[in-house]
């Protein structure tokens, strides 16, 4: 089976590698274009809107330490998508900021295919970052390859 | 990433549609459900909402909180609520603020000598507790510094207060927060059924759940689940000086704790900024606290009038109408609560920082327990 557009999301970390390298190798195989996806989770403010009693101070330091992390780890996997697909043409980085499901669920809504891993986001995301392989395979208008 | 806060008066427009759903919603309880509640008869049994679940306006305004996120709006709450909501935050610090009014000077010197050896004995044992349990656990240093003071002095807040200073990954953060609020939504539930089976006074109810439970928002609403009324000596007056002196800690235990999680490290990180007591105190003491030691030197001036405890006489219209006040913005505010509960992110919590946190969250909450009963003839 081939495919003209694919879409994988990249995290930076070893999770994401195995979902990276099939879709590098299926873009290649069949001539596609490839998108490499990070969101940089902005539920966090809804997170911990449950602590009414922080100073201002306090909340805002910690969305933008927040924030700082989750930066470097788009800086990670940019690198690594560019890594696995170095020499391609048509390989393109995107970094987008929501929830990570509903991003990768607009992202790929004209995909061929999205590529992604069970474990994908969950090292810098809330702990309901754990279903987000099962929102995807609930919720993707287009086929949905998962890997470990 | 913006914690979307630029102003009461700029963030009002906004925030209307929600605040509609919270008023409203609190209106339709304590006017008609909560009056309803207290007459109905269920399969023959009289009232047994109130008597048997001890439910009223507070446990339903959270549990309508959670109910209008988890359910209708199917775990998140819509952009166009989203401000109203936010506004809860400003609503109960205005309550606590308001709150000052039950107290003289006087007063809280004598509950607050008691409060502060509690507290500050817990926050001393928890911090070292989790410092040797975090080694037992094999949780890394920023995590176990994170978990130190989040399940010592309040929870959430605390989290939030100590991660940037000792380099907390945010997803270790995000677990600690959504076990802190696990472990809370059920104390918050369970504590007024163990209080009135145990017979406790309001004074032994606000001492426990005030040094016992781990999030400081579900101190204040289970002692309101215990004792709907605002007044001197009810469960809410009583926990919340505790609630106060665990937030007056928070930089404290921020700095302690980052000055042992700097002597730990052997090289200096690029964002390793070791911050002073002082910068601390600037950037992380919540102002309401002065607000309601405001409240308190206005009250003990005799600026509301009479507070109808030491006279013996009523107390001024003044005083029984923030009482009013204060009723409704802690039902308004504890809805809006309610609704950043997030079920989804409570169940998949786990790994050793939901462990380690259960087990002292679980202890800390048995041993207030046991020490307010060996303890219950001076709590009175």
């Amino acid at each position: 089976m081939r495919f003209g557009n694919i879409v994988v999301a990249v995290d930076g970390s070893e999770v994401s590698e195995g979902a990276l390298d099939h879709a590098v190798y299926l873009a290649v195989d069949g001539h596609a274009s490839l998108t490499g996806i990070f969101v940089v989770d902005s539920k966090w403010p809804d997170f911990i809107g449950n602590d009414w009693q922080s100073a201002r101070g306090a909340r805002q330091g910690f969305l933008d330490y927040v924030r700082w992390e989750q930066e470097e780890q788009a800086q990670l996997a940019r690198a690594q998508f560019s890594l696995a697909t170095h020499g391609m043409d048509r390989a393109v980085f995107t970094v987008h900021a929501g929830d990570p499901a509903s991003v990768l669920l607009a992202q790929s809504a004209n995909a061929d295919v999205l590529i992604a891993s069970r474990r994908v986001f969950q090292i810098s995301g809330r702990p309901s970052l754990k279903s987000l392989a099962a929102t995807l395979s609930k919720k993707a208008s287009c086929p949905l390859m998962l890997f470990p | 990433m913006s914690s979307g806060s630029p102003g009461f008066f700029r963030q009002l427009p906004s925030a209307l549609p929600g605040l509609v759903l919270i008023v409203v919603t609190m209106m339709i309880i304590r006017i008609w459900i909560e009056p309803w509640m207290a007459h109905t008869k269920i399969f023959g049994m009289s009232k047994p909402l109130t008597d048997a679940f001890h439910l009223n306006y507070i446990l339903l305004g959270i549990m309508s909180g959670m109910f209008y996120r988890n359910v209708i709006f199917g775990g998140r709450i819509p952009e166009m609520l989203v401000d109203g909501f936010r506004l809860s935050r400003l609503m109960i610090k205005t309550g606590i603020i308001l709150l000052g009014s039950l107290y003289t000077f006087s007063a809280i010197i004598k509950l607050g000598v008691t409060a502060i050896a509690l507290i500050s004995a817990f926050v001393v044992l928890t911090v070292l507790l989790v410092l040797w349990l975090g080694k037992a656990f094999g949780l890394d240093r920023s995590m176990t510094a994170v978990l130190a003071n989040a399940l010592s002095i309040c929870g959430v807040s605390a989290a939030v207060a100590t991660s940037p200073a000792v380099e907390a990954k945010a997803s270790h953060v995000a677990y600690a927060i959504a076990t802190i609020l696990g472990f809370g939504v059920l104390t918050m539930f369970i504590s007024p059924f163990i209080g009135r089976e145990l017979g406790l006074s309001s004074m032994q109810y606000g001492a426990w759940i005030g040094t016992g439970i781990l999030n400081t928002g579900q101190v204040l609403a289970s002692a309101l689940a215990y004792d709907p009324m605002v007044g001197p000596g009810t469960a809410l007056a009583v926990a919340e000086v505790w609630n106060v002196m665990r937030v007056i800690a928070i930089p404290f235990a921020v700095f302690a704790v980052t000055l042992w999680y700097w002597a730990g490290k052997d090289a200096v990180d690029s964002h390793g900024n070791k911050q002073s007591l002082g910068s601390l105190l600037v950037e992380k003491f919540p102002v309401f606290v002065i607000g309601f030691m405001a409240m308190v030197f206005l009250t003990s001036l005799g600026a509301f009038g009479d507070v109808g405890v030491e006279s013996g006489h009523s107390p001024s219209a003044a005083i029984m109408s923030l009482r009013v006040t204060m009723q409704w913005i802690f039902g308004f505010g504890l809805v809006g609560l309610g609704g950043f509960i997030d079920f989804d992110e409570l169940r998949q919590a786990g790994g050793a920082p939901f462990r380690l946190g259960l087990l002292v969250g679980a202890t800390k909450y048995i041993v207030a327990l046991l020490i307010v009963l060996l303890l219950r003839q001076y709590f009175v």
